[in-house]
């Protein structure tokens, strides 16, 4: 009996491990203990956030609200911050996470948050249609531009290799594959404007010298600066962050590219849980203000205000075709036309095959 | 066996509490620990039908994925079976300096996170690495391709092997291995005749123990092979591609298959065992 208790040891161990190895794709969840009442003198806000903007909020727009907040009401606001990727920060508020602001990439994902009751007014009602800060769609190349990479067209060149993050696992990546796709259906990468079968091919041809997929927007970019790969694309306030580390790669501009759009929303249902209903809002205010937007430019993400995006325009290169998400028809359509199971994207690497 | 059952049963007679209280406590630890988060697995799996969870398997590339990930865990697991029985034998059976030192490092994998092994193997053999410079010259692509993954898989499970092999032969009777040293048999001779038949299913355990550990493996992996479906996307990697696409049945439908692999095979090798015993 004992012996044979011990010689099923392993297989035991063995089921633990896989089960242990499958945890982290499964469930999850990030918990921050719930508030307790707050005091007159001091309030807490807990903000979930998307990774790329940790810099800017946590350097500059968390502590000049906080220096706000103090002058005008004598309170004191402490923040609780999280950051990870769009898509699993939106589902973490869904789960539990009682963020009482959330700042993401995309709209989609407050949609979500939205579409599970937890916020209950009009978030797109908010002032630039609850969008805080932009960006655009480039690529970055390696210095001097030595694959001579000027265009979304240069990308299909044979033996090229490009790198992007994978839209599955990165809500945020799918910005990426949306440029291509709609520069190609606008006619500017070389097929017949408004054919969805040329577009197809185009971004297929494109997809054929993606070599790596990273999980994320940063991985992507980091492992372009380990010296793999002749294109990343990423996004300009991506290469802007690159380069203060001190990092010398060049950004390349396409003649047309998707303008993105980052949300920021109050939760309803955590915020009154809370009872910082007050502070919530004006923070959220206070991201659509001057302060917040320089802010932002300075971190390389385009201003929504457009008072500050003149200021500090001279910085931000033009772009020919600037076109945003509704000229595919919204995040909804793009969902399930383009990442859906028989979406292009999805048909793409499927016609792709295993050789190529 | 036939001795220790009246033993037993006078030890039961005696004290039953403490032993049903014991057994209630280990049977619901491993309810609450392993089968209820099982069920929750296979229900959200079959949530839409056996039809809804053929297609998930069916799509060409979760199929595809599937495939790479059961072909480079057998890889691991066969290069695991044999270099790791090598190295347990050098570690019980040779006295060499720095040997304790080398019986330590073993378990070093066990310590990191994957994650960090991912990054690690990028960075010594990316293209600004001693040998990834050196592989480029040559036009060998390591990363960032199958060989990668393999080579992640392999020092994630380094560990498996040696540490079943280890303690039978500390265990094993010397006197066979002795008796054929006396009568003339060779090194191998020795290992092969005496050694190995002792040690195997050790090192067959050991071995499907790196196979279900490599079928899961995620962080080391995710960094290291590219994720391009088709070609370099393993199962784990695809999974989260589901979660993050909010297609949790998909993501359990490939989760259920991952796990009846690798229970088949542990399965497998129990009803093998004790075949073998009982003949």
């Amino acid at each position: 009996m004992g012996r044979d208790r011990l010689r099923r040891a392993p297989i035991f161990l063995a089921l633990l491990l896989l089960l242990g190895s499958l945890a982290p794709s499964g469930c999850r969840r990030e918990e921050a203990p719930g508030k307790t009442g707050a005091p007159a003198k001091s309030v807490t806000l807990i903000l979930g956030a998307y990774t790329t903007p940790r810099e800017v909020y946590g350097k500059a727009i968390l502590p000049a609200f906080q220096k706000e907040w103090q002058q005008k009401t004598g309170q004191t606001v402490e923040f609780r911050e999280s950051y990870q990727g769009s898509g699993a920060q939106s589902r973490a508020i869904i789960g539990g996470f009682e963020a009482d602001v959330a700042a993401l990439s995309l709209e989609g994902d407050i949609d979500r948050i939205a579409e599970a009751g937890l916020i209950t007014h009009d978030w797109k009602a908010k002032p630039h249609g609850g969008m805080v800060s932009d960006s655009i769609v480039v690529l970055a190349v390696r210095q001097g531009n030595p694959k001579k990479v000027l265009d979304w067209p240069d990308l299909t060149k044979p033996g090229l290799n490009v790198l992007t993050p994978d839209p599955k696992t990165s809500g945020g990546a799918q910005w990426n594959v949306n440029a291509i796709y709609g520069a190609a259906l606008r006619g500017f990468a070389g097929v017949p404007k408004d054919d969805p079968v040329a577009a197809k091919e185009f971004l297929k041809s494109v997809l054929r010298n993606v070599s790596i997929m990273d999980k994320g927007a940063r991985e992507s970019i980091t492992t372009f600066e380990k010296g793999v790969g002749d294109v990343a694309i990423t996004y300009e306030n991506e290469i802007f962050i690159g380069r203060q580390a001190g990092q010398a790669y060049d950004e390349v501009v396409p003649r047309s590219t998707i303008l993105i759009e980052n949300p920021a929303a109050l939760i309803d249902k955590y915020v009154d849980r809370h009872g910082v209903r007050v502070v919530a809002e004006a923070f959220v205010e206070f991201l659509h203000g001057p302060q917040a937007q320089k802010a932002y430019a300075q971190y390389g993400l385009r201003p929504v205000d457009e008072t500050v995006a003149k200021e500090s325009g001279t910085k931000l290169p033009a772009v020919e075709d600037l076109w945003k998400i509704d000229y595919l028809g919204g995040w909804k359509k793009v969902a399930q036309e383009l990442y859906g199971p028989d979406g292009i994207y999805t048909q793409a690497f499927t016609e792709l095959g295993s050789k190529r | 066996m036939s001795s220790a059952r009246p033993r037993r049963a006078m030890h039961d007679a005696r004290r039953p509490w403490g032993l049903w209280g014991l057994r209630g406590a280990v049977v619901s630890y491993l309810v609450l620990m392993i089968v209820v988060p099982l069920l929750a697995v296979f229900q959200r799996g079959f949530s839409g039908g056996l039809r809804a969870f053929a297609r998930e398997l069916a799509n060409p590339i979760a199929f595809d994925a599937l495939k790479l990930t059961v072909l480079t865990a057998a890889i691991t697991a066969a290069v695991n079976l044999v270099m790791g029985t090598l190295t347990a034998y050098a570690l019980t059976r040779y006295e060499f300096p720095g040997r304790s030192v080398l019986d330590r490092l073993v378990d070093m994998p066990f310590a990191i996170p994957t994650l960090v092994t991912g990054v690690m193997l990028v960075v010594l053999y990316g293209p600004t690495g001693v040998l990834g410079g050196w592989l480029e010259a040559r036009h060998i692509s390591v990363i960032f391709a199958k060989p990668g993954i393999v080579l992640a898989l392999l020092f994630v499970t380094y560990p498996f092997v040696i540490r079943t092999v280890q303690p039978v032969l500390l265990e094993a009777e010397r006197a066979e291995e002795e008796a054929a040293f006396t009568i003339g048999a060779s090194k191998w001779t020795n290992f092969r005749l005496i050694v190995l038949p002792t040690i195997f299913p050790a090192a067959a355990s050991g071995a499907l123990l790196s196979f279900a550990r490599s079928l899961g493996e995620f962080g080391s992996i995710v960094v290291i092979a590219g994720n391009i479906p088709r070609r370099t996307l393993t199962v784990p990697v695809h999974i989260y591609g589901q979660v993050e696409a909010h297609n949790e049945r998909g993501a359990s439908a490939m989760s259920i298959v991952l796990l009846a692999l690798s229970f088949g095979l542990l399965w497998i090798l129990d009803w093998r065992q004790h075949r073998k015993r009982s003949s």
